[in-house]
């Protein structure tokens, strides 16, 4: 018994010191910034791409914020999958009841408006509207390429 | 299992109303750090990415890499003084020594991180 504790809690410590190394790497959506960030939003790198500078200072700040908000999130994720193969999904989800969802899961910020999934449909095309026959119609008004 | 899964769920719930009543009392805790011109300044959040970043116009002569780097030295600075800041804040509802093991030291030179109350 007290060697299977003792195995439980090498792993356990394994566990831990796995979870603490996870970083993820995120792209903004513009391809203009890269952030490298651990689950406890630790910023270990930083990607700026020229360009983004062109947009601004107030931008710069800004695409940064959000990437490293997308990175952070994914390292999460990242460490609640490793749990999950570690422990389980029975485990994970009992750990997901206690400290609220993954970000996977819940709802999704996204930093730019989606793109429609598929082209957009063209606009209904307007029904032309029927001929009228009206002996008092004013010639003069009418349109001539319309109806003849 | 599902008795130990519902007895931490409990505390967990008890120090987290604990927490939240001492949080709403003392307002949301934040760290700022901010480079010696002005050119970076981040508000972090303990334990959380940063919730702002704000670059001055000047520091986009640093160029992308010296501003990327500058900009993670800054966010490293932010944080520790979040952490901090939360050590001090909740030492009195949570045991400091757990605090610590969950990555929330007292970092004793955090006015040089420009820990504003």
């Amino acid at each position: 018994m007290a060697a299977v504790n003792e195995d439980r809690l090498q792993a356990v410590e394994q566990l831990q010191r796995e979870l603490r190394a996870i970083t993820a790497t995120v792209e903004h959506p513009n391809g203009l910034c890269t952030v490298t960030a651990s689950a406890k939003g630790e910023l270990r790198a930083v990607h700026l791409h020229p360009a983004l500078l062109g947009h601004g200072a107030h931008a710069v700040g800004q695409v940064v914020t959000e990437t490293a908000r997308l990175a952070t999130d994914a390292a999460v994720q990242t460490s609640f999958n490793r749990m999950a193969l570690a422990l389980g999904d029975g485990m994970a989800i009992d750990v997901e009841s206690v400290t609220g969802d993954a970000p996977f899961r819940s709802a999704a910020h996204p930093v730019v408006p989606p793109e429609p999934a598929v082209e957009q449909a063209p606009p209904p095309r307007r029904r032309r509207a029927e001929v009228v026959e009206d002996p008092d119609e004013d010639a003069f008004f009418s349109n001539p390429f319309g109806r003849r | 299992m599902d008795d130990d899964v519902e007895r931490a769920a409990r505390k967990v719930r008890a120090v987290e109303q604990a927490v939240s009543e001492h949080v709403t009392r003392s307002g949301p805790i934040t760290g700022r750090a901010w480079s010696p011109d002005g050119a970076v300044t981040v508000v972090a959040t303990p334990g959380g990415p940063p919730q702002q970043i704000a670059v001055s116009p000047a520091a986009l002569r640093m160029g992308p890499h010296g501003l990327a780097a500058e900009i993670v030295r800054v966010a490293e600075k932010a944080q520790r003084a979040a952490s901090s800041r939360l050590h001090q804040t909740l030492e009195r509802v949570v045991d400091p020594r757990e605090l610590t093991a969950m990555g929330f030291p007292r970092h004793a030179d955090e006015d040089e991180f420009g820990w504003r109350p």
